[in-house]
Formats: C-alpha cells, sequence, structure tokens
C-alpha cells in the first residue's frame, strides 16, 4: 500500500517535470525573453529587469535556464507579477488557491454525490420514462456550451429573480470598514468545514462495526446532525457572522453551476457502469441470498458500480478544471483561473506560466488523491 | 476534455469481421480491379449491416438528422453570397458587413418605452448633438431585433446573424472534423504501434498518453493562444494532439491488443509480412470501427473547446458561434436576456446541439461497436 | 430412497418437500416467446437428491429460476403450480419470494467463480444472508461462530470468514458458497452445475461433501448438471429434459443404467466421462432445438432415430414404465435396440 502510493508518488513528480518541461519550451519558442517585457512598463525601474534576469538565470546557458527554471517551480518562486509590480506571483496564487479549491471541491463532491444517486436510480429503473428523461437531460447538460449555460444561470438565477448576487466573492457595500479580511473570513469558514467533515469522518469510522444496519444509519445521520447544529451556532455566535455569510451568498451559484454540468457527466457514467455492474454473477447471487432489492442495489450494485466512476475522474478531471475558469471567468469569481485569464490578456507572463504550472499541480495531486482513494474503494488493490 | 463513452478499460468483446482478404488475394492472382471490388462490396455489406443496427437506435437517428441540418447551413452559406446576397456583401457578410437598421425615436425627458422614446444624453450619444425634447431622431440600431431583412437580428455591431451562424456551422465543422481525424489517426497508429510492439515501446508511447490525459488542457490552450496566433487549422492542430488524443490512444491499444492475439495476425506474420504490412493491413482496419467512435466523441469536445476559447477572445478566428457569443458578451450584452434573445441564445444553442448531436452519434455508435450496451 | 408412486404422494401430501405441476414458463423476446419450460411435473422426496440434467440451454437454469422466484423481468409462468412444504409459490408476491428465498431455498450458482462481491470480505457476505433471514437477526459474533461451524463443515479453516473473495481458489469459493447457502438451514437447496469450472477431483471433492453434508442436516438437493456420471453418485432420482420439457424421470441406478428415452440413451452414450462404465461414444446428431419453434409434437423427433410419423403429430406425455419411471416417448420400448446397435 505505502509503496503503491510513493510508486504514484514519483510517476507524478515525473509527470510534473514532463509538463514543466513542455512549459519552458513554451517559453522558449516565444518572442523575446521574459525581461524584455519590462521594458515598457513605467512603473518598473530598469535594474529589475537584471535582478530578474538572474533570478530566472536568463544569463546562464539554456540547459542552466531550464534547471533554474524547473528548481524554482519546485520553490514555489514564479518570479514577479508584472501587473502587479512588484508582487510575488507565487504570493498572489497563492492568496487566491483556497478560492480555488473550495469551488472546486465542493462542486465537485455535489456532483459525485447527486450524480452517483442519480444513475444509480436510472439505471436500476432501466426504460422507463424516468431513465429516458434523466438520460436525455444529462446528455444535453453534458454537451451544453458551457460559458452560455454559465450566462444563462447568472441571468436567470441573479439577474432575474435576485436569489444571488450577480458574480463577485464579496458586496463591497457589506465589508465598508469591515474588522476582517475576506480571506481572514473565508479560511475561517474552510477550517470549520474541514473540521466538521473530519467529525464525521471519525464518526463514520467508530460505527462501522454496529451490526444493526438501520440503527447504524440513525446514530449516524444523528451525530451529524448534532454536528451541524454546533456548527449553526457556532457561526450564530461568531462577529464574522454576516461576513461569512455574504461570502457564502456568492460562493452557492458559482458551485451549484459548475456542479450541474459535472453532475450530468457522473449520472451517465454511473448509469452505464451500474448497467454492467447488474449483470455481474454476484448481483444474481445477492437477489438469490433474499435480501430487500434497495439493499442489492446499494450495497452490491451501486458499490461496485462506483469503482469505474472513480477511476473515470481522472478523465473528467481536464474537464472540470476547464470548467471552473470559465465559471471563475462569468462569475467574476477571484481565483487561480480568473488570475490565469486575466493575466494572458495582459500578457503578465510571468503569472500565467506560474498559474499554470499550479493548475498543473492541482490536477495531478487531484489524481493522486483519487488513486489514492481507489485503493481504499478496491480490496484487490489495497491487498496486493 | 476527452469524453468517454462507457467501457473504458474492456475492450469489447465481439470483434468486428476482418476486412482482410490479402493473403487469398496474392494467392490466386486476382487482377487489381477485382480486389478492390470485392473490397468494396465487403465493405458495403459489414455497411449495410452495421447501419441496420445504427438505425435501430432512435437517438442516432436524431443525432444524424441534427448534424444534417447543420451541414445544410454550412454549405447554404456560400451558395447564399453568391446569390441571394451577392449584391449586399456590405450587409451580409458575417465579418465585415454591417447594416444599421435605422429607427425614429422621440426624444423626451422621461423614457416610458424604450421602443419609440429616449433622453436627450442618449440622442447626443448618438450623435444627434442638437436634438432637443420633442424632436424626432433617426438613430440606427444595433444590435437589432429580427426583421425582414435579418431574421434573426444584427449583433452589437450591426452584423447579421443568421449569417454568421451559418458561417460559424462551416468553421465549427472544419474544426471539430480535423481535430477528431488527426486524434484518430494518430491515436489509432500509435495504440496499433503499442499493441503490437509491446515492451518498451509501448510504455514510453503510453507514458506520453499519461502525460496527454492528465495535461488540464483549457488553461494550457489559454496560454499558447496568447503567446501565439492560433487560427482554426492551428487550434484544430493543437486539439487532435492534446485534446483526446491520450485516452483514445489508451483504449484502442487495448482493443489493439485484443486483435493482436487473432489467428489471421500470426498468419500474416507467418507469411513473411513486415511489421509496418501487419500493422497497417491487419491490426488498423480492425481497430477503425472503433477508432471512428471515438471521433465522434472527439468532434463534440473540439467544437466545444474551440468555442470556450473563441469566448475568451484568445484566439484568431474571423467568426465562430463563440465569438459572436463573445461579442456579445463584451459588448455589455451578457446579462440583457430576453430583450436581446437573438444575441446569444442561437449561437449558444448552435455549439449544444451540434456537440449534443455528434455525441448522439457517438452513443448510438458505441452501442454497434460494443454489443453487450445493446438493449435486450 | 423415499420415492414412490408420484400419485400416492400427492395423495398424503407429507412424504414431498416440492411439488411441481405443469410448470410452464416463457421468455418474451423480441424475435417471440422462448418456450423454456413446458409442462415440467415432479415431486421431490425429503431429503432426497433429484438430478436434473440435458444439453444446454434446455431450460434447466430457467426451471431453478422457477423454482427460486428469481425470473427476469422478461419471464412468465404462464401456468402450473410449485409447492413447497405445502405451500404454493406461484403467485407469491415479489416480497413474499424474496422472504423465502435462502430461507426455504438456497442456490449454488453456476459459474459461482464470480458469485461473490469483490469488495467485501466472505463473512460479511454470509453475514448478509444470515441478517435478514434469522429470525430475531442475530449479532455479529453469534452469526460468525455459526459461519466458522459451516466453514469447518465445507472445509475451510473458519479464520478465511474475515477474507476477500479474490483470495480464495476456485474450490475455495464454491466451498463458501456451500456454507454460504447451510446458513440458513433451507429445506431445499439447488446447486446449477455447482462444478463445471473446476478441475475434476476438487469437483468429486465437494460433491462428495455435499452428499455427507445433506445426510448429516437432512435437506433435500436438486442438482443440474449435463454430465448424467457427474451426479450419479449423489442423486436418487434422476430426471431428463430436453427443449423445456422432462422427457424421463426416474430412480438414478435405473436410468443410469437403462435409460428408456431415446434422448436419454444418446445423452448418456454421447458424453464421454471417467466415470462410470466405459462405453463406446455415440454421436448425438443435429442441432439442439429452437425454443421459440419448437418442433411440432415430440419436440426430439427431429434428432430421433427412432421417429415416425406420430412423433411430429402428438406430444408424448409421461408414462410409467417400472415402478418410479417415467418416460414421454411413444415407442421407449424400442429405445433398447439403440443401444444394441450403439454399442
Ligand atoms: N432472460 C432470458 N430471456 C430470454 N431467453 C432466455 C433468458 N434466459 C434464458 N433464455 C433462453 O432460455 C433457454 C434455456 O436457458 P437455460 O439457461 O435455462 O438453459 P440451461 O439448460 O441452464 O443451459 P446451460 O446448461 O447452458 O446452463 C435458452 O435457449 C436461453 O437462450
Ligand atoms: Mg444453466
Amino acid at each position: 500500500m505505502l509503496k503503491f502510493i510513493g510508486r504514484r508518488l514519483l510517476q507524478m513528480a515525473f509527470l510534473f517535470v514532463l509538463f514543466l518541461t513542455i512549459l519552458f519550451f513554451l517559453l522558449q519558442a516565444q518572442p523575446g525573453d521574459i525581461s524584455s517585457q519590462f521594458v515598457g512598463n513605467p512603473e518598473i525601474p530598469p535594474e529589475a529587469k537584471e535582478i530578474l534576469r538572474e533570478r530566472l538565470g536568463l544569463n546562464e546557458s539554456l540547459w542552466g535556464q531550464y534547471t533554474t527554471f524547473i528548481i524554482n517551480f519546485f520553490k514555489l518562486d514564479f518570479g514577479v507579477s508584472f501587473t502587479e509590480y512588484p508582487r510575488e506571483v507565487s504570493d498572489i496564487l497563492l492568496s487566491r488557491l483556497p478560492r480555488t479549491v473550495v469551488l472546486f471541491l465542493t462542486a465537485t463532491l455535489l456532483a459525485y454525490w447527486m450524480g452517483f444517486a442519480t444513475g444509480k436510480l436510472v439505471a436500476w429503473r432501466r426504460n422507463t420514462k424516468l431513465e429516458h428523461v434523466v438520460t436525455v437531460t444529462g446528455i444535453f447538460l453534458y454537451t451544453v456550451f458551457y460559458p452560455w449555460f454559465a450566462i444563462m444561470m447568472l441571468w436567470i438565477f441573479a439577474a432575474n429573480l435576485g436569489w444571488f448576487p450577480v458574480g463577485k466573492f464579496i458586496t463591497p457595500s457589506v465589508w465598508n470598514n469591515a474588522p476582517f479580511e475576506a480571506n481572514q473570513v473565508f479560511n475561517r469558514m474552510i477550517v470549520v468545514a474541514v473540521l466538521f467533515a473530519l467529525f464525521v469522518g471519525v464518526v463514520w469510522y467508530l460505527t462501522r462495526r454496529i451490526g444493526d444496519l438501520d440503527r447504524r444509519k440513525w446514530l449516524r445521520r444523528g451525530i451529524a446532525a448534532g454536528g451541524l447544529v454546533v456548527v449553526a451556532f457556532y457561526w450564530m455566535g461568531s462577529d464574522m457572522r454576516t461576513y461569512a455569510a455574504d461570502i457564502a451568498h456568492h460562493t452557492v451559484l458559482p458551485v451549484v453551476t459548475l456542479a450541474l454540468v459535472f453532475f450530468a457527466q457522473i449520472t451517465l457514467l454511473t448509469r452505464s457502469s451500474m448497467l454492467e455492474t447488474l449483470r455481474e454473477d454476484y448481483i444474481l447471487t445477492a437477489r438469490a441470498k433474499g435480501i430487500p432489492e434497495r439493499v442489492v442495489r446499494d450495497r452490491h450494485a451501486a458499490r461496485n458500480a462506483l469503482l469505474p466512476v472513480t477511476t473515470s475522474f481522472v478523465l473528467a478531471l481536464a474537464a472540470v478544471i476547464g470548467g471552473g475558469i470559465v465559471t471563475e471567468s462569468i462569475f467574476s469569481w477571484p481565483g487561480i483561473g480568473l488570475a490565469l485569464l486575466n493575466a494572458v490578456l495582459v500578457e503578465d507572463i510571468p503569472l500565467a506560466i506560474g498559474g499554470l504550472a499550479l493548475i498543473g499541480l492541482l490536477s495531478l495531486v487531484g489524481h493522486l488523491i483519487v488513486d489514492i482513494l481507489y485503493t481504499f474503494l478496491d480490496p484487490r488493490i489495497r491487498y496486493s | 476534455m476527452a469524453d468517454q463513452p462507457s467501457n473504458v478499460d474492456s475492450p469489447p468483446s465481439e470483434q468486428p469481421e476482418s476486412p482482410d482478404i490479402g493473403i487469398v488475394v496474392e494467392d490466386i492472382e486476382l487482377t487489381r480491379g477485382q480486389i478492390i471490388r470485392t473490397r468494396l462490396k465487403l465493405a458495403w455489406r459489414s455497411f449495410r449491416k452495421n447501419w441496420s443496427l445504427f438505425a435501430e437506435n432512435k437517438i442516432g437517428i436524431v443525432g444524424l438528422g441534427i448534424i444534417a441540418i447543420f451541414g445544410l447551413m454550412a454549405i447554404a452559406h456560400p451558395i447564399l453570397m453568391a446569390t441571394v446576397w451577392s449584391d449586399k456583401k456590405d450587409i451580409y457578410d458575417p465579418v465585415i458587413g454591417t447594416d444599421a437598421v435605422i429607427v425614429e425615436k422621440v426624444v423626451v425627458v422621461e423614457v416610458t418605452d424604450p421602443e419609440t422614446q429616449l433622453t436627450l444624453q442618449e440622442a447626443q450619444l448618438e450623435g444627434e448633438l442638437f436634438a432637443s425634447p420633442g424632436d424626432i431622431v433617426e438613430i440606427p440600431l444595433a444590435p437589432a431585433p429580427p426583421s425582414r431583412d435579418h431574421l434573426l437580428g444584427t449583433d452589437p455591431l450591426g452584423r447579421d446573424i443568421l449569417s454568421q451562424l451559418m458561417f460559424g456551422a462551416r468553421a465549427a465543422f472544419t474544426l471539430g472534423i480535423v481535430a477528431a481525424l488527426v486524434t484518430t489517426v494518430l491515436a489509432t497508429l500509435v495504440g496499433s504501434v503499442a499493441a503490437y510492439h509491446g515492451g518498451l515501446v509501448d510504455t514510453w508511447l503510453m507514458r506520453q498518453a499519461d502525460l496527454i490525459l492528465l495535461m488540464p488542457l483549457l488553461p494550457l490552450l489559454i496560454v499558447v493562444a496568447a503567446f501565439y496566433q492560433v487560427g482554426l487549422i492551428g487550434l484544430a492542430l493543437i486539439l487532435g494532439i492534446l485534446g483526446g488524443l491520450g485516452g483514445t490512444a489508451i483504449i484502442l491499444k487495448s482493443q489493439a491488443l485484443a486483435v493482436k492475439v487473432k489467428p489471421f495476425i500470426d498468419a500474416a506474420r507467418v507469411a513473411g509480412g513486415s511489421s509496418r504490412h501487419i500493422i497497417l493491413r491487419h491490426v488498423v482496419p480492425n481497430v477503425l470501427p472503433l477508432s471512428f467512435l471515438y471521433m465522434m466523441f472527439e468532434v463534440t469536445a473540439a467544437i466545444l473547446t474551440e468555442a470556450t476559447l473563441s469566448f475568451f477572445g484568445l484566439l484568431d478566428i474571423e467568426m465562430s458561434w463563440g465569438i459572436m457569443i463573445n461579442t456579445a458578451h463584451t459588448q455589455g450584452y451578457t446579462l440583457s436576456g430576453l430583450g436581446t434573445w437573438w444575441l446569444l441564445l442561437p449561437a449558444g444553442l448552435a455549439v449544444t446541439f451540434m456537440g449534443f448531436a455528434f455525441f448522439l452519434v457517438g452513443r448510438a455508435a458505441d452501442e454497434v461497436v460494443n454489443p453487450r450496451l445493446r438493449a435486450r | 430412497m423415499t420415492s414412490p408412486s408420484a400419485s400416492a404422494d400427492t395423495l398424503l401430501g407429507t412424504d414431498n418437500i416440492l411439488e411441481v405441476d405443469d410448470l410452464t414458463m416463457y421468455y418474451k423476446t423480441r424475435g417471440g416467446y422462448v418456450k423454456a419450460v413446458e409442462d415440467i411435473t415432479f415431486d421431490l422426496g425429503k431429503q432426497t437428491a433429484l438430478g436434473l440434467v440435458g444439453e444446454s440451454g434446455c431450460g434447466k437454469t430457467s426451471v431453478a429460476m422457477s423454482l427460486m422466484g428469481l425470473l427476469p423481468g422478461n419471464a412468465e409462468i404462464n401456468k402450473g403450480s410449485i409447492r413447497l412444504d405445502g405451500d404454493e409459490l406461484v403467485g407469491l408476491t415479489r416480497e413474499e419470494l424474496r422472504e423465502r428465498r435462502w430461507r426455504d431455498i438456497a442456490m449454488v450458482f453456476q459459474g459461482a467463480m464470480n458469485a461473490w462481491n469483490p469488495v467485501y470480505t466472505v463473512g460479511d457476505q454470509i453475514r448478509e444472508a444470515i441478517r435478514y433471514h434469522w429470525e430475531p437477526a442475530p449479532s455479529v459474533e453469534v452469526a460468525n461462530a455459526r459461519i466458522a461451524e459451516l466453514f469447518e463443515l465445507v472445509g475451510l479453516a473458519p479464520a478465511m470468514l474475515e477474507r476477500y473473495p479474490h483470495e480464495f481458489s476456485g474450490g475455495m469459493r464454491q466451498r463458501a458458497v456451500i456454507a454460504m447457502a447451510l446458513s440458513c438451514d433451507p429445506k431445499l437447496i439447488i446447486a446449477d452445475e455447482p462444478t463445471t469450472a473446476l478441475d475434476v477431483i476438487v469437483q468429486e471433492q465437494i460433491l462428495k461433501e455435499l452428499k455427507k453434508i445433506q445426510d448429516d442436516l437432512g435437506m433435500a438437493i436438486i442438482y443440474i448438471s449435463h454430465d448424467i456420471a457427474v451426479i450419479a453418485e449423489v442423486t436418487e432420482q434422476i430426471g431428463i429434459m430436453y427443449a423445456g420439457r422432462l422427457v424421463e424421470l426416474g430412480p438414478t441406478p435405473e436410468v443410469f443404467a437403462d435409460p428408456r428415452h431415446p434422448y436419454g440413451l444418446l445423452l448418456l452414450r454421447s458424453t464421454p466421462s471417467i466415470k462410470g462404465p466405459r462405453r463406446k461414444l455415440a454421436p448425438l446428431v443435429g442441432e439442439p432445438a429452437d425454443l421459440v419453434n419448437p418442433p411440432p409434437g415430440c419436440r426430439f423427433h427431429p434428432r430421433c432415430p427412432l421417429a415416425e410419423e406420430r412423433c411430429a403429430q402428438e406430444t408424448p406425455v409421461m408414462e410409467e414404465v417400472s415402478p418410479g419411471h417415467q418416460v414421454a416417448c411413444f415407442y421407449w420400448e424400442r429405445t433398447a435396440e439403440l443401444d444394441i446397435e450403439g454399442v
């Protein structure tokens, strides 16, 4: 198991270096070098150019430049932003990282959870109206032109119905004279959410040996609900309350929009995976055992259908990242994707390359997490 | 944005019949004409069989229907430009044509009906510097709602939406098909070579496939498009390589592996066929049906990616559906909603339906190629 | 051996665990109805073992599935009755059938290699059956104790209980399946080709153990196989099926030594077997009958060396040829001629 993870980590590191190599050549093939961009910018003192050349190793040979480039990335040194000079690129990116990760994670989890439940149901009810409606809607959502879809969502739920704010991360008027930074509040929200998730995880683990399934289910639900109440009370008593609410309010629409498209994909995948699983011999055994159909569906069929769906995450990852960038752009969500887009439009090369590298890193990390998760889901891999 | 149909890890159990008659042919010394005729006949027969399977599935037919409609649009555009619109090129050209519909509005102090009235400031902004309340001014209207001259209205720059839409269909077809062809040809070759040779060649090729598979495509394209001038064909080539190549190559390899162990491959080897000959003449033809299937999904992915990049305004393309939306977006009509529906709706739906159609065809083809998926 | 004539049994209504009458089941498909089970009638005494044999595709599994109440959505039981211990099963709701399954009838499947869900331990999966059928549901410890007992009975180390299926060999998996089948003390176990995928030695071991378990625990067993020889040693009665119909039913030694239906004879002679007496092989010519459009009259007549005109017009019914031995053939008395020619 540890060996497996170690090997995976090595592979990932190798892939990341390859990816960086591609970025390096992308930069090299570009006319002029990075520092020449500095010339026209009045805000940047000329001596900064020399410092930068030094830092990027531009005075060295091609090989030297390459190694400096790679090593700098592992030191999280992406250089200095042109547009926000003299801010470090890593500083800009890291301050935006939580927002992107939250958007991405919540949308992914939501989509997986809902998509899996839906896909499971429609496969179980094969050849019913429900299945056809869900499948066609799913294909439509899956092939929908996402920027257009996001605009429509924004128009309907924000501009028209007014349920949610029209994009952005915070409402400036609420934050006038606020005693906190937006990031401070947001980080607190993340910490609380992570603690709650850990709590639920521990409860799940501790209750796993309870034989009576109904009791176990209600015990777990009860404790989780209790935890939720505690969290709610925490926020009620906190002086960050209004600010947290404002951020949460801004988060809903982009997350739901991104999740919807991904949800469609997971639904379709689960459906076909489940249809395959339902043909397996062990499903027949489970039925023959005379256990309730619901148990056959959830505990036997769906549990196995989950395996290919999890694997397919690798394939979906690139799409979700793309979707994330579009979402950030349309909802003016100040994450890494938006930073990348803006950097590209104003030709802030260090920021663009840094953003791209970080996104690449994130996708590799996502891939690694899924790989590890998979080993927990499939005992055939766990014990070999 | 590799899009994968249902079964990723297992090659279909049923092999398509081999169209291979090569060995027999050499023995009997048929004439070239006869060989070609026999091949055609076999191809036709297998096409007929597969077509009847395909046609059983309604969704495939619906998909083909939608594609046909877009195809007609793409073909009709140059014809219309040469005939009906020929003397009005300056109006109907999708890129440089412009036609401001002139409307008369009354200058008022307070607007109660924006269709017929406007304020003094608005009038001045439109160039009527000497207008005063109560005057009737002629205002060029862009975007203009649908009218007899412009069935789908005009965009914020006064260009005909219908003409753009039809032109965009052509762009979408070109891009989608070129990208899908590149991916499919490369993936088929890579998959076949990797499967046939195995060993180091296999490892080397498959690691590259992994790399492509994990590449965050859209961010990378955003950066590439910013550094270089990327046109339609350029993008098609890039998408062909970086798009679905990774996933497709891996799947096609597993199919090729299944073909590799068939007896006719051994027969060909014994008969002294070179690796190249065997791969091209025996392995590849048997992987082709599955390749074709993945091509359909590639088209969808390519069209969606192009439209997204165009939407960000990053491509060096004259006109496409994505650019139509980008125009509306950058000119501030993003949230104007139903008031200017012709700006966002036709282009958005066009991209969506085009992707939808190819996806449907792909799924229907999937059921032909993978018998296990068929509803019994 | 408790199998006097069928009619006497029905009158008394006590000695039989299972009574199947005129069972007819079709699958609805696009090409028409697959007449997979037609007019099957047999009784099974308590603690007896019946073997059901026939070519592949003749409907053996379909009979088993009908008994289990496990038919797929496109299957319909058109007529007939299945009485288990006196209770009618045909017409029960899905839920009622579900409750009875495994508690009353358990099954060991054809292709049991894949009968285990790969993501749960074997113990977990057996406990699941116990949890839904024991009244009241026992604690994990009690269930485990019972499973450990059963494991010993089928020759598995009780420690294997917490292992995953992929850690079991084929034979071990099949033993575990048998343990699972025993977990709720069923009155009847259906073993559908329980050993087909195993090598001959393991096959024999497992059948012997099953026989011993049956003697100890006293349930009835229906063995399904396409090889008479395999199950001859462990059954008291054998039924031979052809194209959805039962064509011969009788005491095992008699059927095995002296089959009266031409199909029974040819089937016996056509299967090479390392068990049983050495015989010359006689080929069974022709294709198995098409079950969508079965031949009229006797379904076997197109392949039958004894067929006469009558066979294509009338459907022969079961007639008793010796006590407890029934055959559905007009010319069963001439079957023996075939044997002489064949040898
Ligand atoms: N779900 C189904 N739908 C339609 N036809 C079916 C279905 N299941 C089985 N059949 C058909 O019913 C017939 C009997 O099948 P069955 O599985 O009962 O045969 P079998 O005697 O068990 O064969 P084998 O020895 O190969 O297991 C076959 O012709 C089969 O094709
Ligand atoms: Mg069977």
